[in-house]
């Protein structure tokens, strides 16, 4: 089958590569028909190289690594990564506080996996409908428009981002300020959940102008 | 002739109405991108009488193999078994040519080889045409796509008819294995030119055929239309374990990313030590990411404390040298491992070299796709 290939150094015919270790995992008896005749395709066409930050290990998250790459800064891979760990650390230690200074009921409901925490408080960041400028007769609308799950993660992350680095006293580390984010994100309070229910509103007020969407 | 101008447009609801809908035109044509674009001809069955009437070549053919056998008796081989490949490296040899393009060095092949496939006249003595759909322009074109319709229609009449019996037959093609012919593979078929738009409508009525229930009947017919595919991994030569002096398995690798070359030495009953240009692996690469990117084959097929590896890495930055380790020894590690984890491996896209490089800076830009900045004026 051809696909629109706009200019990449593999041709069209390459697929991507599948890192996760439990897929190859499965014996032969338990796999539908479906999935034995997409081996059997996948059999007979080269596949790319997996990229350099992409590892079989528990540890690489694909959403992880998309934040890691936004926060660089001039190709600083290190520090971005650091500056990951260093957040991802400064929140279990915390949750692990707040464990130790909880009493027992309250234990059961305190999540002290930072990866959990991340993934969560990204979601709660999540728009639900977004806003675009258009233009009519001559005036700008803000029209409410639907967004694509990539958009959304998109958007979440970056107000994170910007959020950290703007309304930041220069003292405080890049790491703490974003720990003290991700937590707030993920109890739903904090500046980026207000951005977000900000959109939210505004969606709302111009519900009016919904129909000058075309597409 | 008439007769066959109504026995093939006989359902005038054509091929075009079997396509459906979908016959709009699409701005964006289905090509593979690594193939030269071909040079537009002029059209084919109209062209005059032809250039090299069918004696001629054969007059050709004859004079090939003729010589053929003096070259073999010349280079003193046996004229029976002197394949191409001798034949080229005969010429080469008598013939050196100091030319930089290749093709204009001298060539010995087959007549039909150099001479390209060409039509026989397509009218008469008295000029009228042979095929009824001469005036079209392309006519095996369209009376291949009238063609693949009546095989349509005639699977349909089948599946009619085993109804009307109550019996509930289906026979599919076996398209596993096997892919379309592309563009340029059906114009030597047809011997005559196609644009993307007529391929990609050929494609698609193939298709359609393909999802009736019935169309086992007309395999033979599609599979003209199929090339068969190998498998992968056949392409990746895996080599067989050595042993050295204790009597420890090892196995060497190369691999290459961006400038970097590597090669390594992958030995078995280790405890996974790593060496690279006789420094330990955390002192080499102090970024964590690279040494996670060694570690990947390993991880992947669980041998993570099993093996040492010593290797030697030039050229690159860090990360350009983790990649060349890791395809190295992942195809180091294709020796210790049976058949379908190999396979596992190149799925994961541990066997593949990564062919993505530094794009070029072009002229009238500043970088490879950074413009200069605009002033109107």
């Amino acid at each position: 089958r051809l696909t629109q290939v706009r200019w990449s150094r593999y041709g069209p015919d390459y697929l991507e590569p599948e890192v996760n270790k439990e897929v190859y995992r499965k014996p032969g008896q338990e796999l539908s028909e479906e999935e034995k005749m997409e081996q059997d395709l996948k059999a007979l066409q080269p596949i790319k190289a997996a990229p350099c930050n992409v590892t079989s290990s528990l540890f690489s998250d694909p959403t992880i690594s998309k934040f890691i790459n936004m926060m660089m800064k001039g190709g600083n891979k290190v520090l971005a990564r650091s500056i990951m760990s260093q957040t991802l650390e400064a929140v279990k230690r915390k949750q692990v506080e707040k464990y130790h200074q909880a009493s027992e009921e309250e234990r059961e409901s305190i999540e002290c996996n930072p990866y959990v925490i991340f993934h969560q408080a990204l979601k709660n960041c999540q728009p639900i409908i977004g806003i675009s400028n258009i233009k009519k007769g001559g005036k700008t609308y803000q029209v409410p428009t639907p967004l694509t799950d990539n958009r959304k993660r998109f958007l979440a992350m970056k107000w994170l981002i910007t959020e950290c680095r703007e309304h930041k006293h220069y003292r405080i580390f890049m790491h703490e300020k974003l720990s003290q984010e991700l937590l707030q994100a993920f109890n739903n309070e904090g500046p980026v959940i207000k951005r977000k229910h900000d959109i939210h509103k505004m969606a709302e007020a111009n519900r009016a102008y919904a129909h000058y969407r075309w597409w | 002739m008439a007769v066959a101008v109504r026995r093939v447009l006989r359902a005038s609801r054509s091929w075009r109405a079997a396509l459906g809908g979908q016959e709009r035109w699409r701005a964006e044509t289905l090509r593979l991108i690594c193939t030269t674009t071909a040079v537009q001809k002029r059209n084919v069955p109209a062209s005059g009488p032809e250039k090299y009437t069918e004696a001629f070549i054969k007059k050709q053919i004859e004079e090939f193999n003729l010589g053929k056998r003096h070259l073999a008796n010349m280079m003193g081989e046996d004229p029976e078994t002197f394949t191409q490949e001798d034949i080229d490296k005969a010429i080469a040899y008598l013939f050196p040519s100091g030319l930089f393009e290749k093709r204009a060095r001298p060539v010995m092949k087959h007549p039909n080889d150099i001479f390209p496939k060409q039509r026989a006249m397509q009218w008469g003595e008295d000029h009228r045409p042979f095929h009824f759909l001469f005036y079209t322009g392309k006519q095996s074109f369209y009376s291949l796509m009238h063609e693949i319709y009546g095989k349509m229609l005639d699977i349909q009449k089948y599946q009619d008819q085993l109804k009307a019996q109550d019996l509930d037959e289906k026979k599919q093609i076996n398209l596993i294995g096997s892919r379309w012919l592309i563009k340029e593979e059906l114009e030597e078929m047809l011997v005559e030119k196609l644009s993307d738009h007529d391929y990609s409508l050929c494609i698609r009525l193939l298709e359609r055929l393909v999802t009736l229930p019935c169309c086992g009947i007309e395999e033979e017919y599609v599979l003209k239309f199929r090339k068969e595919l190998d498998t992968q991994l056949k392409k990746v030569v895996i080599e067989p374990l050595q042993y050295d002096d204790q009597g420890v398995a090892f196995s060497t690798g190369e691999g290459k990313r961006k400038t970097s070359r590597a090669t390594v030495i992958v030995y078995d009953n280790g405890n996974g030590k790593i060496t690279v240009n006789g420094i330990d692996y955390l002192h080499y690469f102090p970024v964590i990411q690279d040494r996670e990117q060694l570690m990947f084959p390993f991880q992947f097929l669980g041998r993570l404390g099993k093996h040492n590896m010593v290797c030697t890495v030039l050229g690159g930055g860090s990360s350009s040298q983790a990649g060349a380790i890791r395809l190295a020894s992942a195809r180091a590690l294709c020796s210790f491992v049976t058949e379908n984890e190999a396979e596992f491996m190149r799925q994961a896209g541990l066997l593949t070299y990564d062919p993505r490089n530094k794009e070029r800076k072009k002229p009238g830009q500043e970088g490879a796709r950074r413009k200069f900045t605009w002033k109107k004026r």
